[in-house]
């Protein structure tokens, strides 16, 4: 018996285990490729923890800098460039091992191995970046990042504003049809975003709303106002009637008890809704790529980058800063998530 | 009078939202269904659902669709539900495993591509930890994969995303779930794998269902990690072919009725999985009921 919930006990925590690895190893090695120079990516086999820094070595040869590096995986330094030019020498610093250094700076520290020695330095690598560069070659990713941001504001305004008052009415009265509209706001939450977006590219250039952010909202509104009805109704029902009707005795009027009783308590629930609609925004690219194809959202910046720059550290440093807001907030709703798929009632 | 009133303030709270769907939802669905069987004259043709029918990547399109839904919705069910079992119990650093479960989740696709490129290129972490570990000699050309491997790859890094999200939904519905009727079970001598398959699955059918239809749903229209990985046409997809005449093919008419014809397939695909749910929902509710 002690045995067999040791073998029990085992099996549990080895499951556990694999699903750890299986979940932060990709993670944390994607994370390290983001900060990765481009002579770390070509490194092979390499170390999995990116360098901090380089240790160099600078030989004065025939009037020329023999300029290596120290491989790790060698054990030795790696001659990677000849050169006794300047510029040359500051590009191939920044471009292949991240390091930025101004050409005053490399004229001072290498002319020291003139005198006939080899000369030992290390550099400090910039971490960062990749991060500048995947902003400064990507021309449009500072204002895609805005754009995102201003989709995704948009998408929580309509949906919030037009949802959370189908939520109200579904939760607080009883109407005729109020089982239908249940069912018509399940299927459109689950109606594909394509069916709605390649239509609605018509009238959006009929509006001149192609490629604006407002265009994108009012599809990604579309599926987010049900889901948002669909969890304010759940909100609403949850709060106490009774504390409303304690208000109207205490005569409040029906504006006031609104907005001083029954909208705070709601608050958090509506936060909620907002950061699906966000998500909704932030991670779409389908949409963006229908209808906004000029004026791009980040997630479809990055989806581009893979195709046009061959240099992954870039891609996955774009990628990072897609994912950051993603994970905040999905981490903030996770509470939700119950209302959002579970209990569907019909 | 003032009941009159109570009366038509729903009405009115929904007027709002109602109207949104009558404007930016069944007018552009239903425009779309005329205008995937109308030709650029206006006049009915169903020219675009030969000509979409016709193309060589349809039936690939739409084959890999189907695997890619039927295969993915498998193997993540039965994962997550061995996860969700397992974590049902209270143990140690139960709190911190689920908030780990939920990084994948939150990871936007265009991320998740870039994520396993950074894995799978030759040079990639794959290949890097393989050696290091001396199981390979050379580098394995993951990205070189063909056919069906590659729709298996997909499948796998779709498994990854999505297995925490499929797993917290029957975490969800197993923890509202009345020990009672586990315990009862035990106690009248069933075994474990007794008490998981006539006690539980009966009981969280519900869940089950809303968790494998809308999996479907959205693994019917996967579509950016087979570009992102393998560009367009490797591994075809419905919404993959939708995205191809949008980005690839300039903005003509000719394409624009093409992506038209394919939402609306998509959209009657989508449907049916609705219909066959909302089904097989209400039989299996009257069912737990009984």
């Amino acid at each position: 018996m002690n045995q067999k919930s040791l073998i029990a006990k085992t099996v549990f925590y080895l499951f556990i285990a694999t699903m750890i690895i299986a979940i932060l190893v990709p993670f944390f090695l994607f994370l390290s490729t983001s900060v990765y120079s481009e002579y770390e990516v070509y490194e092979f086999p390499r170390k999995f923890i990116p360098r901090t820094s380089f240790d160099l070595k600078i030989d004065w040869v025939d009037d020329k800098y023999d300029f290596s590096v120290f491989s790790r995986e060698m054990d030795d330094y790696e001659l990677l460039i000849q050169t006794d030019n300047l510029d040359k020498l500051r590009r191939f610093l920044k471009r292949n091992l991240s390091v930025q250094k101004t050409n005053e700076e490399i004229n001072r520290d290498f002319s020291v191995s003139k005198n006939g020695e080899p000369l030992y330095l290390t550099y400090k690598k910039d971490l960062l970046y990749n991060y500048k560069t995947f902003f400064s070659i990507t021309n449009k990713a500072g204002k895609a990042v805005a754009n995102s941001v201003i989709a995704a504001g948009w998408t929580i305004l309509i949906s919030l504003s037009f949802g959370s008052l189908a939520g109200y009415a579904i939760a607080r009265y009883k109407f005729k049809g109020r089982e239908q509209l249940s069912l018509i706001l399940l299927v459109v939450r689950m109606f594909p975003a394509v069916a709605v977006a390649i239509p609605m590219l018509v009238y959006l250039l009929k509006m001149n709303f192609d490629n604006t952010m407002i265009g994108l909202a009012i599809v990604y509104s579309v599926g987010n106002i049900a889901l948002t009805a669909w969890i304010t109704s759940s909100i609403f029902s949850g709060i106490n009637v009774e504390l409303e009707e304690a208000s109207y005795v205490f005569g409040a009027t029906k504006l006031q008890t609104f907005t001083k009783i029954t909208l705070p308590l709601a608050v958090p629930g509506l936060i909620a809704c907002s950061m699906y609609a966000f998500l909704a925004a932030w991670n779409d690219s389908i949409t963006a790529l229908i209808l906004s194809n000029n004026n791009p959202t980040l997630s479809l910046v990055i989806y581009k980058a893979i195709g046009s720059s061959s240099a992954i550290q870039l891609s996955a440093a774009g990628a990072v800063i897609l994912i950051m807001p993603a994970l905040v907030f999905t981490f903030i709703i996770k509470n939700y998530i119950n209302q959002m798929w579970g209990e569907v009632k019909l | 009078m003032k009941n009159k009133f109570r009366k038509w303030t729903p009405y009115f709270l929904l007027t709002p939202a109602l109207l949104y769907y009558l404007f930016f939802w069944i007018r552009p669905v239903f425009n779309a269904f005329i205008g995937s069987m109308t030709d650029f004259d206006g006049s009915f043709s169903l020219r675009f659902f030969i000509e979409v029918f016709k193309e060589p990547m349809f039936s690939a399109a739409f084959r890999n669709s189907v695997l890619f839904a039927l295969i993915s919705v498998l193997l993540q069910f039965s994962i997550a539900f061995m996860m969700a079992l397992l974590l049902n119990k209270k143990f140690k650093g139960v709190n911190l495993l689920l908030f780990i479960a939920l990084i994948p989740m939150a990871v936007p696709p265009a991320a998740v591509a870039i994520l396993w490129k950074t894995g799978f290129s030759t040079f990639g972490w794959l290949n890097n930890i393989l050696i290091t570990l001396h199981i390979i000699k050379t580098p394995i050309l993951w990205m070189t994969a063909q056919g069906f491997n590659a729709l298996l790859f997909l499948i796998l890094i779709d498994t990854w995303t999505v297995l925490p999200s499929v797993m917290i939904i029957l975490l969800a519905g197993l923890q509202n779930l009345n020990k009672e009727y586990e315990e009862a079970g035990l106690i009248f001598g069933a075994t474990k794998w007794q008490v998981t398959k006539d006690i539980i699955m009966p009981i969280l059918k519900p869940t089950i269902i809303t968790a494998v239809i809308l999996r479907m749903i959205a693994a019917i229209q996967v579509w950016m990690i087979s570009v992102m990985m393998f560009g367009y046409g490797r591994v075809p997809f419905l919404v993959e072919r939708i995205a191809y005449y949008t980005d690839v093919v300039p903005m003509l008419d000719e394409s624009y009725k093409m992506s038209l014809t394919y939402s609306v397939i998509v959209t009657v695909i989508v449907m049916v999985s609705v219909v066959l749910y909302l089904q097989v929902s209400k039989k299996s509710k009257k069912e737990v009921e009984i």
